[in-house]
């Protein structure tokens, strides 16, 4: 008996220790215990580009083709809204939630990576988190102008959450500054197809280039530029290759593209070509605007239907839209072709006429179309800028570029005003979306939105 | 002499009369039973009530201490065989005290029973014990065994709808083993937990539906089904902080107790219950027929700005897929059968006492496919090994099996939803014999009751070890072992004809393992001092620990529709692979108890609770509480009192408190999962906060209980006053933090409310006539949000509701409908859609313009309605004559309100969903007087997509929830049988219901937690009626 009583009390109270009450967590890490060790950091930096995914899944297309002239739509939402330039601050294109997503797993990375290696591996991947960070950012200001700078990770509820929009040029200097490390820091390869989906020397490079062309420091686009087009892991494919740019992915001519898989899929099918309702078909604006003989053409959207009603540059000439795959081709976000034509775009700004044809042709002649000279490029396009910018429409449509390629060249109103009536400077931004006003009383619409 | 001799010829005569009827019998005994012996005799006589003098049906009566025993007949007449003087024959009646008596020399003996004295001294169960109700200083609502079985519900929780005052009960979904909401006094929590802590015979189980299936928003479970109201003796719910504070941290929304029913001593008592029966649904809706659906679509279009001609296909009649004419409802729902068997066998010596049962049913639902087997079985035992050592055991063992649809939830997946809104055009099949399962954003909803798989398999362990011991009269200690163990495996499967895309189906499997176990060891003191002073302690020390653990494949591509295993896919997809959280309790608890006379009463309690779920420093909290009671009606001015039989006082103030929130939200979390292709990635998830602590949650209570009349009428009030701070609440932060919330203590909530329960004998005698009433109101006010959350003052909750200071947390918000322009120049104001946006013509919905600057934009919404009662609770009238007895039951809600997201979508055009018969009366040309407005295509002016008035329905109800009629057979067909008991009965549930809602049935809650009263289309209730028969051996 009096063994059974000392069993239950000695039981009772030996279980009732107070380490029963240090739980950590099992399948997951707590706060303090992540970023303990190198794989921790590795493991942090992959986390960032799943963010990136989930940024550029839909929006890539609604951010850079849906309010320029290359799509058209039957798409009520985001799709409708944009092509008929009715943009509110409901619509899903105005979140960016990923891309601060992105940039609070990037900010991690870049405070505590250090802490736990401090070798060319802990700066390589700083460098990757940096170059991310610069990448949702230069998205960012494109999108907003001025937005939320933010570079320290939030850890607790005592910093400062309700954060102001900051300049935009300074937000540019931040993105400089980044772009900058990770073209020190990176490394030039590491091999395989992981130098198509991780950041890169080169894809660095190339970023820098795209952000020198925003604020027309064209010597240093040229310079960055440069660096890319001399880089052995990148050359242009040939005509006959082209569409594996995208279909297959992983190509010598792509420097950055977001990988995706048959599990972590996107939207391109959704956008592009998924039965009879996908979000957009080329413009007849697009479909007029090539010249005789574009060897693209076909290869881009069927030329055989009369209202083309999918685009099937990324899947593949004869693409059937009812297929039932995947969406799982990466995205490709930079390519070699895009930092050639805007080095050409650079030159010719810098009076460099020759040479930015130069290259212009290079782009030209693998599509087979033949050369331009500035005489010929005047007569057909008004100058040569306009010449390279239209090459850029059709070498790189749907890609993401042209409503961005319009803003920064200042065309914008003038090729959309006809299209849905743009007219207002202040119009070429999108609104900050409600729910970001609604949980940050310090952040102030856009004007126009206003 | 000659008297005599005259005399005994007649007695002889009777005895041959008898002889077949009993000596027959008994010369049998004599033949088979050895031990009898030659001066057995057969007792017989009346048996009545000490009170009225009328005759006791049903009064047992047994032979002490053999197995041989009898009932008494309508008359009151017993009669039992193989007696001998010097035996004892014990006569035992439910609500009487039971007599012995010792036989004589006498046949003959009439026996009348005194009735308990007082329906006060029944045991009610409280934390760690039982209390006499007459001594009970808190708030305590209990459901007995009776109404249980009246009920005829299979779950435990749906049984309290409508009986138990301050208990709110709406079901969220009709279909079989479907979850269901309760609140006790209202809501105390802004997003953790609001339910109560629901301890079966001791063990916390766990009430959180685990169910994991994909893509089935609002879709839970209920886990109390794995409990069969077969088995319970009663439910107590407790409600103030005298009777919660006990259950410390776990308890600011009430503690339900349920009790299982033990073995008593006596001859074992076998019990059959068995019944069959029909459901179908409780209300058709009227929805359009295909011509109906086309005109509507043509008008779409005709009203648009720049009208269009109309290319949607479904105005196509001759296309294959188009020429259909369904009413979806008449393919989809069914009259489902089901039937129940309980079978128990209960009893005991004096050392070891057993109750053993075990019960199946099958139910099915009133949605083709639905079905819910459940098989239980338990066996509670308790035996003495010694005069002071006991052991015993609570052991239950469920096995469910839940074929489920997916009903409820937004999302052309839900078969509710689609039933209603699938347009009638499209066809059932396609010209090549298949079933037409997805066409433009529909999908046939047979096709998602028979061909998508959602199974749920459910195997559950609920059990109690204890051991007591008593060291001297009235001091024990006793210890028990809890355990709950869920083993739960899900399939999943949606083939890829109910897909758009061709060729893509999916599939997902899931095993969830969920154990939840502990101790309790405590030790109690009673004692009476001087025959004036009653004491009684108890003191403890427990701890718990919870290990959920998922296991899980996604998979997709499966190379047949008919290969549904994981095997068949042709990806896996590994996201869900293994997951495992904890969680772990340490906790002191105390209680003392003194009354004086049973006149004044006094308790308090103490708990301590640590839990794993807070920040190091933060981990102990602590709930006291504290009650008076005082029995005046035993004061001098009362004593005497002829009407006043009982009255006392109650008083109670305590805190409890509420821990539910995320096991490992204060340490913040990384999660890992967040991969790039093949590459492993972690990303920070949760955002850590090392200050958080309880909710805490104080309670006022003040209560009279009175009885008058000789308890003819009893009644029982409460005020109560809930004041909940420190609330646990997911701030939403900017998103430019990377994270979306952080878990904050912050705000308060208050309850308070009225609560009254009446019990009435009306009639007695021959007929009776018994009445319960109850009814509750609660308030339910946001008392304090901090002014950094507030956008506009409120905080938006969800689609549908706001948070505000000074507003329940039911509250709808948005624009007020106010009719429909008749004509252009009826919007004299010229309002606009938005700043820049165009007027409002003719057909186009008035829009209440709150600050009168003529245009509509989101400064004009307004509050629209509010979801909580005014009021609820429930009368059920007993009757019984002779061996008839009938139970009518009506429950009813007033006040509420209902956000129908159903009657939306099934009115919304933008979707090209099919309408109701509403649409019948659309606007159509200027000068239509109507209250349904113009149909448009791409709803330009928002008129279908704002959260409206027009979607807003009071949601009152009265319910005839119940009518139970019940028939006992005579006494000689039982006996003839061979039985001991036997009743048919026939239920009737959810019979009519008087609302003047529009949608399925207003007892309707798509959203547990805080989005209160909102309709997506859950499972529709159904109407139910069974047979049944109840016998015993």
């Amino acid at each position: 008996m009096k063994k059974i009583l000392f069993t239950i009390v000695l039981f009772s109270v030996f279980s009732c220790s107070q380490d029963i009450l240090d739980k950590e967590p099992v399948s997951s890490f707590s706060a303090q215990g992540f970023y303990k060790t190198t794989s921790d950091a590795q493991a942090g930096v992959y986390g960032i580009y799943d963010a990136v995914q989930s940024t550029f899944r839909l929006n890539f297309a609604y951010w850079g083709e849906g309010r320029a002239d290359a799509v058209n739509t039957n798409h009520s939402g985001d799709p409708l809204v944009l092509q008929q330039n009715t943009l509110s601050k409901t619509i899903n294109s105005a979140r960016w939630n990923s891309i601060y997503e992105t940039i609070s797993r990037a900010n991690y990375a870049i405070k505590y990576i250090p802490l736990v290696s401090d070798g060319e591996f802990g700066l390589q991947l700083v460098g990757q988190a940096r170059a991310l960070r610069a990448l949702s950012y230069f998205y960012a200001v494109r999108i907003w102008g001025d937005v939320p700078l933010i570079t320290e990770p939030y850890e607790s509820g005592e910093q400062d959450l309700f954060v102001e929009r900051t300049n935009k040029e300074e937000v540019l200097d931040q993105i400089v500054a980044d772009l900058q490390f990770a073209a020190e820091n990176t490394r030039d390869s590491y091999g395989g197809g992981k130098d198509r989906i991780l950041i890169t020397k080169g894809s660095a490079n190339a970023l820098l280039t795209k952000v020198y062309m925003l604020r027309n420091e064209y010597e240093n686009a040229i310079e960055s530029a440069d660096k890319v087009l001399n880089n052995s892991l990148y050359s242009l494919m040939s005509i006959s290759d082209w569409s594996r740019i995208f279909t297959t992915g992983y190509t010598n001519e792509s420097i950055f593209e977001v990988g995706y898989d048959e599990t972590q899929t996107n939207s391109l099918r959704v956008l592009y070509a998924l039965g009879s309702d996908s979000d957009y078909f080329p413009s007849d604006k697009f479909r007029n605007s090539f010249e005789d003989g574009d060897l693209r053409k076909n290869l881009i959207y069927d030329t055989s239907e009369e209202q083309p009603r999918k685009i099937w540059k990324f899947f593949g000439e004869g693409f059937d839209d009812e297929s039932a795959d995947p969406s799982s081709n990466n995205i490709v976000l930079i390519r070699l072709a895009d930092i050639i034509l805007l080095k050409a775009e650079a030159l010719n700004k810098l009076g460099e006429t020759e040479k930015a044809l130069e290259l212009l042709n290079v782009i030209r002649e693998r599509a087979g179309l033949p050369e331009l000279d500035e005489a010929e490029a005047t007569a057909m396009y008004g100058d040569v800028e306009s010449a390279i910018l239209h090459e850029r429409l059709i070498e790189l449509s749907f890609e993401g570029h042209r409503w961005f390629d319009l803003v920064r060249t200042g065309r914008a109103i003038d090729v959309m005003q006809p299209i849905n009536g743009l007219n207002d400077e202040g119009n070429l931004v999108w609104p900050i979306h409600e729910d970001a006003l609604n949980r940050n009383p310090n952040l102030e619409q856009n004007s126009f939105y206003q | 002499m000659n008297q005599n001799s005259k005399k005994y010829p007649k007695r002889f005569a009777r005895s041959f009369r008898l002889l077949p009827k009993v000596v027959l019998p008994v010369l049998l005994m004599c033949f088979i039973s050895v031990t009898a012996i030659a001066q057995e005799a057969t007792i017989f006589g009346k048996i009545t009530d000490a009170n009225t003098g009328e005759p006791l049906l049903g009064v047992n009566v047994i032979l002490k201490g053999t197995s041989n025993g009898v009932s008494s007949d309508m008359e009151g007449n017993y009669r039992i065989n193989g007696v001998s003087p010097g035996d004892v024959l014990t006569f035992s009646f439910l609500g009487f005290e039971s007599e012995e008596v010792v036989v004589g020399a006498q046949q003959e003996i009439n026996v009348s029973l005194e009735p308990v004295a007082d329906e006060l001294d029944e045991l009610v169960i409280v934390g760690y014990g039982r209390k006499k109700k007459r001594n009970l200083t808190g708030s305590i609502a209990s459901v007995g065994s009776e109404e249980i079985a009246e009920s005829n519900q299979q779950d435990p929780v749906s049984i309290l709808q409508g009986r138990a005052a301050g208990v709110q009960v709406t079901s969220n979904s009709g279909a079989p083993g479907g979850a269901i909401t309760i609140r006790v006094r209202g809501n105390s929590s802004l997003n953790s937990g609001n339910d109560p802590l629901y301890v079966v015979d001791g063990v916390p189980i766990e009430s959180n539906s685990l169910s994991s299936l994909n893509g089935t928003e609002n879709f839970g479970l209920n886990p109390l089904s794995d409990i069969n109201p077969g088995d319970i003796e009663s439910i107590e719910i407790l409600k103030d902080a005298a009777s919660t504070a006990i259950y410390g941290s776990r308890a600011a929304n009430g503690v339900v107790m349920i009790t299982t029913k033990r073995g008593k001593e006596g001859k074992a008592r076998i019990d059959v219950n068995a019944f069959t029966g029909v459901s179908e649904i409780s209300r058709k809706l009227s929805v359009l027929n295909a011509s109906q659906y086309r005109e509507v679509i043509i008008d779409s279009y005709k009203n648009m700005d720049n009208p269009v001609e109309p290319t949607y296909a479904v105005l196509d009649s001759l296309s294959p897929r188009n020429n259909g004419d369904v009413d979806w409802q008449d393919e989809v729902l069914r009259v489902a059968p089901q039937y129940k068997v309980d079978f128990s066998v209960r009893g005991g010596s004096e050392n070891i006492k057993y109750a053993w049962s075990s019960s199946f049913l099958n139910q099915d639902g009133i949605i083709l496919n639905s079905n819910y087997k459940r098989v239980t079985s338990r066996l509670n035992v308790d035996f003495n090994a010694t005069d002071k050592l006991k052991f015993g055991q609570s052991l239950s063992y469920t096995n469910g099996i839940n074929n489920r649809i997916n009903a409820g939830g937004s999302g052309n997946l839900s078969v509710v939803r689609e039933l209603l809104i699938r347009p009638p055009s499209y066809s059932m099949y396609l010209p090549d014999g298949s079933l037409n399962g997805y066409q433009w954003g529909k999908r046939n909803p047979v096709g998602l009751a028979e061909l998508a798989t959602h199974l749920n398999k459910t195997n559950r362990i609920i059990g109690n070890e204890y051991v007591e011991y008593e060291f001297t009269e009235g001091l024990k200690i006793r210890s028990n072992l809890n355990l709950d163990y869920i083993s739960m495996k899900e399939d999943e499967f949606l083939p890829s004809t109910l897909d758009y895309r061709p060729g893509y189906n999916s599939g997902a499997v899931r095993s969830i393992n969920n154990l939840t176990w502990g101790n309790e060891t405590y030790v109690t003191y009673d004692n009476q001092f001087d025959e004036i002073h009653n004491l009684s302690a108890l003191t403890g020390l427990s701890f718990q620990k919870w290990k959920y653990e998922r296991t899980g494949l996604d998979g997709m591509f499966f190379s047949s529709d008919n290969i549904r295993t994981l095997n068949g896919a042709g990806t896996i997809s590994n996201q869900d692979v293994n997951i495992i959280t904890e969680h772990s309790m340490l906790s002191y608890f105390g209680r003392v108890s003194y009354d004086y006379k049973g006149k004044y009463l006094a308790e308090v309690n103490l708990r301590a609770d640590g839990s794993s779920r807070f920040g190091r420093d933060n981990r102990f909290g602590y709930f006291p509480s504290a009650s008076v009671g005082w029995r005046f009606s035993d004061e001098e001015f009362l004593k005497n009192n002829r009407t006043v039989n009982d009255a006392k006082l109650r008083l109670s103030v305590g805190q409890t408190g509420n821990e539910a929130i995320g096991n490992y939200t204060s340490q913040g979390e990384f999660a890992v999962g967040a991969n790039y292709l093949d590459n492993s990635g972690a990303t920070p998830t949760v955002m850590p906060n090392s200050g958080l602590t309880w909710e805490t949650t104080t309670q006022y209570n003040a209560g009279l209980d009175v009885a008058l009349w000789k308890n003819r009428v009893s009644f029982s009030a409460d005020v109560y006053l809930k004041q909940t701070d420190d609330l646990l609440y997911n701030v939403p932060i900017p998103r430019t933090t990377g994270f979306s919330y952080i878990t904050q203590n912050i705000g308060s909530i208050e309850n308070k409310g009225v609560e009254f329960a009446l019990n009435s004998r009306n009639m007695v005698g021959d007929f009776q006539w018994d009445t319960n009433f109850n009814i509750s109101s609660n308030r339910n006010v946001v008392t304090d949000l901090p002014d950094e959350l507030l956008t506009n003052g409120y905080i938006q909750n969800g689609k549908y509701h706001i948070l505000k200071e000074g507003l329940p947390i039911g509250t709808f918000y948005g624009w007020k409908f106010n009719g429909v322009y008749a004509r252009d120049e009826d919007n004299v104001n010229g309002v606009t859609y938005g700043a820049l946006g165009q007027q409002f013509k003719g057909g186009d919905p008035i829009w209440d313009d709150v600050n009168g600057d003529n245009i509509i934009n989101g400064d004009d919404r307004q509050i629209i309605g509010d979801a909580t009662p005014d009021f609820f609770g429930g009368i059920t009238n007993n009757f019984s004559y002779k061996n008839f007895s009938l139970g009518v039951f009506f429950q009813f809600s007033y006040g509420n309100d209902i956000y129908s997201e159903i009657n939306h979508q099934r009115n919304s055009v933008v979707r090209y969903n099919n309408l109701s018969t509403d649409a019948l009366n659309r606007w159509r040309e200027q000068g239509d007087v109507t209250n349904f407005p113009k149909p448009v295509r791409d709803d330009p002016l928002n008129s279908d997509s704002r959260i409206q008035s027009r979607w807003v329905e009071d949601g009152s109800y009265i319910k005839l929830k119940n009518v139970n009629l019940r028939y006992q057979f005579p006494t000689e067909l039982i006996d003839h049988l061979g039985l001991a008991r036997l009743d048919a009965y026939i239920t009737g549930s959810n019979l009519i219901t008087w609302t003047h809602y529009t949608g399925f049935d207003p007892d309707v809650n798509s959203y547990s937690g805080l989005r209160a009263g909102v309709d997506e289309g859950s499972y529709p209730q159904s109407r139910t009626l069974i047979f049944g028969l109840n016998f015993g051996f």
